[in-house]
């Protein structure tokens, strides 16, 4: 978007840039800013996904077992031997790469479908398992009771803060860090290649792209950046889930639900979906929560199926006819 | 239980799990979409069941044949209604994964919606049969597990022959080889396509039926099945009809057997190793071969 260069994208990126660092100062209730932190992280991990997800066009629906590793990683290494989450994300990370190699390996051998399904079962496999584990060694897992970070007051180190402002800016950071390694992906010669065999697996095997590789690559980018997600989602709520964290319907199965409605394989898609979805969630959830069972999510489901149905290509590709009948009204 | 008996029950879960995904795979094969509202529709499937024999008492098994059809009308229109829109739009898109996060979806609504008109309670059909045993030779089963099992076979038999005994069968295989050619023959793609998703949803209905005396029913019941039918497809091989079969047995034995020696978290635990076995061995499955689709 910036490549046009010219002064209006410029102000205007600046203007959004302004207004989003300064919106901690006019959103001063902790609920407010908590619902806006958690836009910024959905729209961070549908990034994430949309790297293997939409990029490479192979859709993993299992992608909370990265948020579940790099949340529970993180914080067993802090519980147990008081490792700061600034160091163990990083180990997070690397168990969540080593994760995605082994579930990929065999599957990216084969077309599209074994993946996805592979995908669903290895990351129910791992929610019963972490379900049914209490301890490993001296690190204390927590099984189905879930596990709960050890608090320790207003610590940088430590990666707690007592008001939510911090959390804001952190996540904030790494959305525009995970936005502009989803772009340099995209333009990069892995990119293209994600892109070819994406598009006709055997066409791009033919010239002489190595699919299974490109693909591991992909998805070890893709796990990575995942499981920061995780180790964040870790830090602000303190406590561990089993379900929540690593759960289909709470985790894998919103980042593609997001990433789709706001437009798999762009760079700002997968953004404008997290954002516009959890609000939408949190909206109905506020407002239907507390009332019939079921309701809310009900209510969900059908925006969602109504929003697929109306906009298969994603809700990105609106603003691109947008923008492109103001070019043709400019000329 | 004896270990026959313990056998016996294994084969019969495994038979349903097959039937299950008996739906997942021919609609797979068919339209190349992985639908996640299975499990969802058969939750829908079992809650019909459960009111109808509720409302008249009449055997489940008898009642297959209305909950069969009016599962097939379901299956039709969600298919006309709700996915072809979608599958026109990406017409060109080699993977319509559009299509599959809106099953997906669907499977949200259905659930939820269960839950509002029928509350989060477990309910089962007590039949007269439900607690009797059946002794075969040494072997003892459960009554209504024998019979799943003889009927879950019968209609996995009965499909088979129908896929190739029928022109609407043969419609819909020669659809799923190639929809292009299929087109050029003069078959109607678009409506095979709604048959076989129909048909795929009926399915669900025998599995319904034969679930509902031994099994309690709920609004998230379909997840458990959900996911057993995702591994038995890719166990089977996609797309595979004996392959389906195979692999629901498959995983329906290592269960129960599992069961009588350690926990269940266990077992469950050994379903998704014996998986990701499979997957390192035989990636494609049992049947499978990946060109196939």
């Amino acid at each position: 978007m910036i490549e046009k260069n010219n002064k209006k994208t410029i102000i205007l990126w600046a203007g959004l840039a302004v207004i989003l660092l300064l919106i901690p100062m006019f959103v001063t209730k902790p609920y407010f800013l908590h619902v806006i932190i958690m836009c910024l992280l959905w729209a961070y991990l549908a990034t994430s996904w949309n790297i293997i997800g939409g990029f490479a066009g192979q859709l993993s629906l299992g992608h909370g077992i990265y948020t579940a590793v790099g949340a529970y990683v993180t914080v067993m290494l802090f519980n147990t031997l008081g490792l700061s989450p600034w160091l163990g994300m990083f180990i997070a990370g690397a168990v969540a790469v080593l994760i995605s190699l082994v579930i990929g390996f065999p599957t990216f051998g084969l077309r599209g479908a074994y993946y996805a399904l592979a995908t669903v079962a290895i990351s129910e496999g791992v929610i019963v398992l972490i379900n049914s584990i209490g301890d490993v060694g001296k690190f204390h897992v927590g099984g189905a009771e879930g596990l709960i970070l050890k608090t320790v007051g207003n610590s940088w180190a430590a990666f707690q803060f007592s008001s939510k402002v911090p959390y804001y800016y952190i996540i904030l950071i790494l959305l525009v860090l995970g936005i502009i390694a989803a772009k340099k992906i995209k333009d990069s010669r892995l990119g293209y290649y994600l892109v070819a065999l994406r598009e006709d697996e055997d066409a791009a095997a033919a010239i002489g792209i190595n699919v299974r590789n490109n693909k591991l690559i992909a998805g070890a980018i893709s796990a990575f950046m995942t499981a920061l997600g995780g180790v964040f989602y870790a830090m602000l709520i303190r406590y561990l889930e089993p379900n929540a964290v690593a759960g289909a319907v709470s985790m894998s199965t919103q980042m593609v639900f997001m990433t789709i409605v706001g437009g798999a394989g762009t760079v700002f898609g997968p953004v404008i979906g997290g954002i516009l979805l959890s609000l939408v969630s949190e909206f109905i959830r506020f407002y239907l929560g507390g009332q019939l069972m079921g309701l809310h999510l009900f209510v969900y489901g059908l925006i969602v199926l109504i929003i697929i149905i109306k906009q298969p290509s994603g809700i990105i590709a609106l603003f691109d006819k947008l923008k492109e009948r103001l070019s043709r009204e400019q000329h | 239980m004896g270990f026959l008996s313990v056998v016996a029950n294994g084969l019969s879960m495994g038979a349903i799990y097959g039937l299950i995904a008996l739906g997942l795979t021919l609609i797979f094969g068919i339209m190349r979409i992985i639908n996640f509202a299975q499990g969802a529709l058969l939750m829908l499937s079992m809650m019909v069941s459960y009111w109808l024999w509720a409302a008249t008492g009449i055997n489940p098994y008898i009642l297959v044949i209305i909950v069969g059809p009016i599962m097939f009308a379901v299956g039709y229109i969600c298919e006309r209604c709700l996915i072809k829109p979608v599958l026109d739009e990406q017409k060109d898109v080699r993977e319509p994964v559009a299509v599959l996060l809106l099953t997906a979806a669907l499977a949200i609504v259905l659930e939820n919606a269960a839950l509002m008109v029928f509350g989060a309670d477990y309910v089962m059909a007590k039949t007269s049969f439900s607690t009797s045993t059946i002794a075969l030779g040494p072997v003892t089963v459960s009554a209504a597990r024998f019979y799943g099992l003889i009927i879950a076979l019968l209609a996995a038999g009965i499909f088979y022959l129908f896929l190739h005994r029928t022109q609407v069968g043969c419609n819909i295989r020669a659809t799923g080889q190639d929809r292009n050619a299929a087109a050029l023959m003069g078959i109607d793609v678009p409506k095979t396509y709604a048959i076989a998703f129909g048909i795929g949803t009926a399915l669900l209905s025998v599995a319904a039926v034969v679930l509902i005396p031994f099994y309690y029913v709920h609004p998230s019941v379909g997840a458990v099945f959900m996911t057993k039918a995702f591994i038995v497809v890719v166990l089977g091989g996609l797309g595979s009809i004996p392959g389906a079969v195979l692999g629901g047995v498959i995983i329906g034995l290592i269960e129960s057997i599992g069961a009588q020696y350690m926990a269940a978290t266990l077992t469950a635990m050994l379903v998704y190793l014996v998986f990701l076995l499979v997957l390192f061995v035989k990636p494609t499955g049992i049947f499978g071969s990946p060109y196939d689709w």
